[in-house]
């Protein structure tokens, strides 16, 4: 047990002496190359990512880039293959398609379902409300459990004879059906992992709008009240434009997250017809009895792609409803 | 002055109504934020309260709102259950390491972007910005081979902590920067004429100028190390090493596989001794925690 952790402060006290020799070297490097010394330190300054960004982002990249076109399972060298992993992916009776359907689905409906609530939290809280520090406190909480303990307490709270069934039997016996065990049904899995989504999700998305709706100024809502404007012109007007860049960010934030969604997918098995989340079948693929990586490699590539669709999307759409104060003015 | 009167009735009239109606808005508003309250604790009670019952009173119907009899026993019996103990040394050290590398190369980095002129700084801050959007899965099998086939370190803390060096966390690095450029420059030039170099001027002067930004980094990189699933279940197969997470994954898929009832009240305790520490340092640090969240977000 301490050879194992003494080997990692081993590797962990050379990555670092590397990194600081290559800072160093930089430096004088550069300024022997007749660099001012401003900007020689400022290179050496930001080489542990500029290291980073080229070792465990740029190389990676492209690694995987060839290896989606290659039949590879990590211990043999990649076998070029073409495009053929592309086409097997997007094979119609592939399992892709309905774990795509599975993941878009997801974030589709726990994305604006959770951004209204938490605005709805958000606009509630800015309400000069007593103990503001408190409430902040509490509706924040769930963000702070461990997703894995998150995800754990929910496969309980949503088992067949668990709580939320209890609190809901009356409901059942009212519409006369059976309690679901919800993540084995392929009719309640997706709902179930909505409202997982929703309880962990809201607290930080909340904070975030909060600050967001503290930064308008007050009397922007009593310009509408001059104007005789109810309580939906100052949320319409007022309130909506000036969060929005807010909102904006949590948006773009919550695509990114809901199409990397993985411990859901591997903690509750999930019936198969629902299909999984993207992640987890890349996960499943490479590492995986057979060590599918090429094939892998052109699932996450395919979902890159996705994810900068729809970052293009929210960012094309975003002239349409996103109000930027400063742009005005200038 | 009979008019005077009148308006000042009327007046009375008009301001009582608002009086009501801000009345009746705030209690709406205070009951709402109660419903959602009891939305977000009420599934935390039962993971407490689970964690506190005995086999036979889990699946009671109605269930047991208090535990009866409590069962403060659950809590000795999982670290027999499972190796705890080791799970829990594994998760401190990779987490120790993890968080003291991302904050100090974040800083460095930091530091460099806000306070030093070289040509392509702007063009290279953009991209570190860009690769905030970069899914971690594009990387994670390259990243893997590296770490594993050229490295040989599979089945070691390594590719969970040596990799926080490089300055991981682009977040961390932009929200420093944010502090780093609030800091009147004086302060470094009165530095400089005393005499201090690079290394002294970031370590003596900068640094304890952004330590709330260095514990608001702090508390995140801690919840977020800590609470790491997808690295220690790609890179660890040895059972005794695992981390937290990991050792709950297989605690419950060791459940789900062989057929047994699942001990939902050990499952419980263990999810609470986890969940445990992040919730002390919440407590303890929610103004940083809070703040780490919102410079992004916010004050770009």
């Amino acid at each position: 047990m301490v050879q194992w952790y003494a080997r990692t402060l081993i590797d962990y006290l050379i990555a670092a002496g590397g990194i600081l020799l290559v800072m160093v070297l930089v430096y004088y490097g550069l300024t022997r190359l007749g660099l001012r010394r401003e900007a020689a330190t400022g290179y050496a300054l930001i080489m542990p990512w500029l290291l980073g960004l080229v070792i465990w982002t740029a190389y990676p990249i492209g690694a995987s880039l060839y290896y989606s076109f290659t039949d590879f399972n990590g211990l043999q060298p990649p076998h070029w293959v073409g495009l053929s992993n592309y086409q097997r992916l997007l094979a119609p009776n592939s399992y892709f398609w309905p774990s795509l359907r599975m993941t878009l689905l997801y974030g589709a409906l726990s994305l604006p379902i959770g951004l209204a609530l938490s605005l709805a939290v958000a606009m509630l809280l800015a309400r000069d409300v007593r103990g503001i520090g408190f409430w902040r406190t509490m509706f924040y909480i769930p963000a702070v459990i461990p997703t894995v303990a998150t995800i754990i307490l929910w496969i309980w709270l949503l088992s067949t004879d668990g709580l939320v069934n209890q609190v809901l039997s009356p409901f059942y016996r009212l519409v006369g059906m059976q309690r679901p065990s919800w993540f084995t049904d392929p009719r309640y899995a997706l709902p179930g992992l909505i409202i997982m989504s929703l309880w962990g999700v809201f607290g930080a998305n909340t904070v975030i709008l909060l600050a967001g709706l503290k930064n308008i100024p007050h009397h922007l809502y009593e310009a509408v009240e001059i104007d005789g404007g109810g309580a939906w012109a100052k949320f319409r007007y007022v309130t909506l434009p000036m969060v929005s860049p807010t909102l904006f960010y949590t948006l773009v934030l919550g695509v990114i997250a809901a199409v990397k969604t993985f411990e859901p997918g591997v903690f509750i098995r999930l019936p198969r017809a629902t299909g999984t989340f993207l992640q987890v079948l890349v996960y499943q693929y490479a590492f995986g009895t057979r060590a599918l990586m090429g094939l892998a490699s052109a699932l996450s590539w395919i979902m890159l792609i996705i994810i900068a669709l729809l970052t293009l999307l929210v960012f094309r759409t975003s002239a349409l409803w996103v109000y930027y104060e400063g742009e005005r003015r200038r | 002055m009979a008019i005077t009167t009148a308006t000042r009735a009327s007046e009375r009239r008009f301001t009582l109504g608002r009086r009501a109606r801000r009345l009746i808005a705030d209690g709406l508003t205070y009951a709402i934020l109660v419903l959602g309250l009891l939305v977000v604790l009420v599934p935390l009670y039962w993971m407490v309260a689970t964690s506190l019952k005995t086999s036979t009173a889990l699946f009671l119907i109605p269930p047991q709102i208090v535990p009866q009899p409590i069962r403060w026993h659950n809590y000795v019996e999982v670290w027999r259950l499972v190796p705890l103990a080791q799970y829990f040394a594994n998760s401190i050290f990779v987490t120790a390491l993890a968080m003291g590398g991302e904050i100090l190369t974040c800083a460095l980095v930091g530091y460099g972007f806000a306070r030093y002129q070289f040509p392509g700084r702007d063009l290279l801050f953009a991209i570190m910005l860009g690769t905030m959007m970069l899914p971690g899965v594009i990387t994670m099998i390259p990243s893997f081979i590296i770490w594993a086939r050229w490295l040989g370190r599979y089945d070691t803390f390594s590719p969970m902590t040596v990799g926080a060096l490089f300055a991981w966390g682009p977040a961390y690095i932009f929200l420093l920067r944010q502090f780093f450029l609030t800091i009147p420059r004086d302060i470094e030039e009165a530095a400089i004429i005393d005499g201090a170099n690079v290394v002294q001027l970031f370590f003596r002067v900068m640094l304890p100028l952004v330590k709330p930004a260095l514990l608001a980094i702090a508390v995140l990189s801690f919840s977020g190390n800590w609470n790491n699933f997808l690295s220690p279940l790609i890179y660890l197969s040895t059972p005794d090493k695992f981390t937290l997470p990991l050792g709950l994954y297989q605690f419950n898929s060791a459940l789900a596989g062989g057929g047994e009832a699942p001990k939902w009240n050990y499952m419980m305790a263990m999810t609470v001794l986890m969940a445990l520490p992040v919730v002390l340092l919440y407590f303890r640090a929610q103004r940083y925690f809070i703040e780490g969240l919102t410079v992004g977000a916010v004050k770009a």
